[in-house]
């Protein structure tokens, strides 16, 4: 699908009167922010050039992040919808490299809740339009809940991080909770006097010797990892080696991911899962709670909609909700709470964030699939 | 018809490489004179030699312009995309042993595996500003290993196309991934290489291109000349 297609228009009405025009993006943007958001792995899919003074310059590989950037630059102070439609470039296996993308981006609304369950009606409303009698099936999933339960579990800190790190690739987090089951024993890799002064936790010894050894091998303290912050994560991680997660721990981590509902009885069944594993999760529960009571409110039909706890997005700037619409199993709309991003992109002060993006080229294809039958 | 082979143009490993070829009985004269890139064997005219560097020679391998080489196999999965599907490892020779290896500053006690690493990656930004630094000229295996089998994903690649293991002293970068043989230029510059941190042990390989067919003549000629060559090793 080269030119636009036909239900473009349709979509940007619908799109602007609900509150968010459109915003015009370059095609051509800085590379850099979308390598440093997403990570490396985006290199090998983004068609990359290189200006005259060698700035490292991309055809835009999506729109979340220069829509954000507009945001910071222009209105930080404020609370405002962006809706975009374009192409977006991006090599794929398969399907073809550029592709229509359009969507809302709803940046600095406080109330959490009710910016979600816009987010996913806008989504379901503009598919339902452009696919009239479709039946779309809504999975969603939500980071917040996973994190609590990581944190009410009372794991170290370090092990965290690395759950949540991996929430959202299922084999990646299936591998890790095998890894960390295991005790490591002792602290690879250390002579016998370091491994002592972490074993006894003295900080202030092993960031003199670093600092020292720093000095004499000439390496600068202050351009990477200072001597204190080796030197904490070398007790905390001397601290964890005798430790691992127990029986009980996994049992609970693989029930809750385990978990799937209808939307409508997940609350419930959220709850029967936290009374079961003796886990008090009722901050995150009440902002789950909130969002749903929030979809029941715009007429939302709950009890359509799917709830999957191991559903999730395994970059770091997802903070909340995730969701996805699919018809005949094929993809429409992507969408997601990534309330880190702003900050991460410069924005000063946090800014929350929320948003979808449609699949133009897919919708297209179901449209006609709609149309032969 | 004929076949092109394409060898080292200097240094060690064309001296190496060409000792293969003397071992199997095909001896290779320069064409015209001595510092000539074109080469024969004696009694084989449907063999031409291309001496290249080794980077060029992957790359002709990966779009069959030439038939055959030798060159390492770090340089074949580095500058080619789906390797194996390009080529073929007839045989690994023995010398220009080096291993691609993930090496960081021995000053970072706290770290000895990539687990380790991606920890400390994924802090990285909220401690630093920026994401973790990784000098190296071999970008697709460090992705690959990075992101396909340790699932670290947060990162920026520094190009580096000399004297990568400074980088980290400087101050350009925070690690490496680079190449070392025994290990000494990264000792002399303060680093270590992660317990499981070597990417790839690699060596001088002679490799078949397999992306074109070939007219039954070459093929036979083609075959002839790998069999000899691995019965030689």
């Amino acid at each position: 699908m080269l030119g636009e297609p036909d239900f473009a228009d349709d979509m940007l009405a619908l799109f602007a009167a609900r509150a968010a025009p459109r915003l015009d993006i370059p095609v051509i943007q800085p590379a850099d922010p979308f390598l440093d958001m997403a990570g490396e792995d985006l290199r090998r899919r983004i068609f990359l050039t290189e200006s005259e003074t060698g700035q490292s310059l991309c055809l835009r590989p999506e729109f979340t992040i220069p829509v954000c950037m507009r945001h910071i630059a222009v209105n930080s102070g404020t609370p405002k919808r962006y809706a975009y439609l374009g192409q977006v470039f991006r090599q794929r296996r398969d399907g073809g490299n550029e592709f229509f993308q359009s969507g809302i981006e709803d940046l600095g609304n406080a109330d959490i809740a009710a910016a979600d369950a816009r987010a996913v009606s806008d989504a379901a409303d503009t598919l339902s339009m452009v696919l009239p009698g479709a039946s779309l099936t809504i999975v969603l999933g939500d980071q917040t809940v996973f994190e609590a339960v990581v944190a009410a579990l009372g794991l170290p800190g370090g092990w965290q991080t690395r759950l949540i790190r991996a929430f959202g690739d299922r084999d990646m987090l299936d591998t890790l909770m095998r890894s960390l089951s295991e005790p490591t024993g002792r602290v690879a890799g250390l002579d016998d006097q370091l491994a002592e002064l972490a074993r006894n936790g003295d900080a202030d010894a092993l960031t003199d010797h670093l600092e020292t050894h720093m000095r004499t091998t000439g390496y600068l303290s202050q351009t990477s990892r200072t001597p204190v912050e080796i030197a904490n994560r070398l007790i905390a991680k001397t601290q964890l080696a005798d430790a691992h997660l127990d029986d009980r721990a996994l049992a609970v981590l693989k029930d809750f991911l385990a978990l799937e509902a209808r939307l409508s009885d997940a609350p419930t069944a959220l709850r029967d899962f936290a009374a079961k594993a003796g886990l008090d999760l009722d901050v995150a529960l009440a902002g789950f709670d909130a969002r749903v009571s929030a979809l029941r409110e715009s007429d939302r039909d709950v009890a359509a909609m799917h709830y999957r706890a191991a559903f999730g997005r395994p970059l770091d700037y997802y903070t909340g909700l995730v969701f996805e619409i699919a018809s005949d199993g094929a993809v429409l709309a992507g969408g997601g709470r990534y309330d880190q991003l702003l900050t991460l992109l410069g924005a000063t002060s946090a800014i929350p964030a929320v948003g979808f993006s449609l699949w133009l080229d897919r919708i297209d294809q179901a449209r006609e699939r709609g149309a032969a039958i | 018809m004929s076949i092109t082979i394409a060898l080292p143009s200097k240094g060690r490993m064309k001296e190496d490489a060409l000792a293969i070829f003397a071992r199997a009985g095909l001896e290779i004269t320069s064409v015209g004179h001595d510092r000539s890139y074109r080469g024969r064997i004696d009694g084989e005219d449907s063999v031409d030699i291309a001496f290249l560097s080794a980077s060029e020679i992957a790359r002709e391998l990966g779009h069959g312009g030439v038939d055959l080489g030798i060159t390492g196999e770090d340089l074949v999965r580095e500058d080619l995309a789906d390797a194996d599907q390009k080529v073929t490892f007839c045989a690994r020779l023995g010398f220009g042993k080096a291993d691609v290896v993930v090496a960081v500053p021995q000053v970072w006690i706290d770290v000895d595996s990539m687990a380790d690493l991606g920890d400390v990656a994924s802090e990285f930004r909220s401690r630093h500003g920026r994401r973790l630094r990784i000098a190296t000229k071999y970008w697709r295996l460090t992705q690959r290993f990075f992101s396909a089998q340790h699932g670290i994903q947060v990162y920026r690649i520094v190009e580096s196309l000399g004297a990568t293991e400074g980088a980290p002293a400087s101050g350009q970068a925070d690690i490496i991934v680079d190449i070392t043989s025994t290990g000494s230029t990264l000792k002399a510059n303060h680093l270590k290489i992660l317990s499981d941190g070597i990417i790839l042990r690699s060596q001088a390989c002679l490799v078949r291109s397999d992306v074109s067919d070939r007219p039954a003549d070459d093929l036979g000629t083609l075959n002839g000349v790998i069999d000899r060559l691995t019965r030689a090793l």
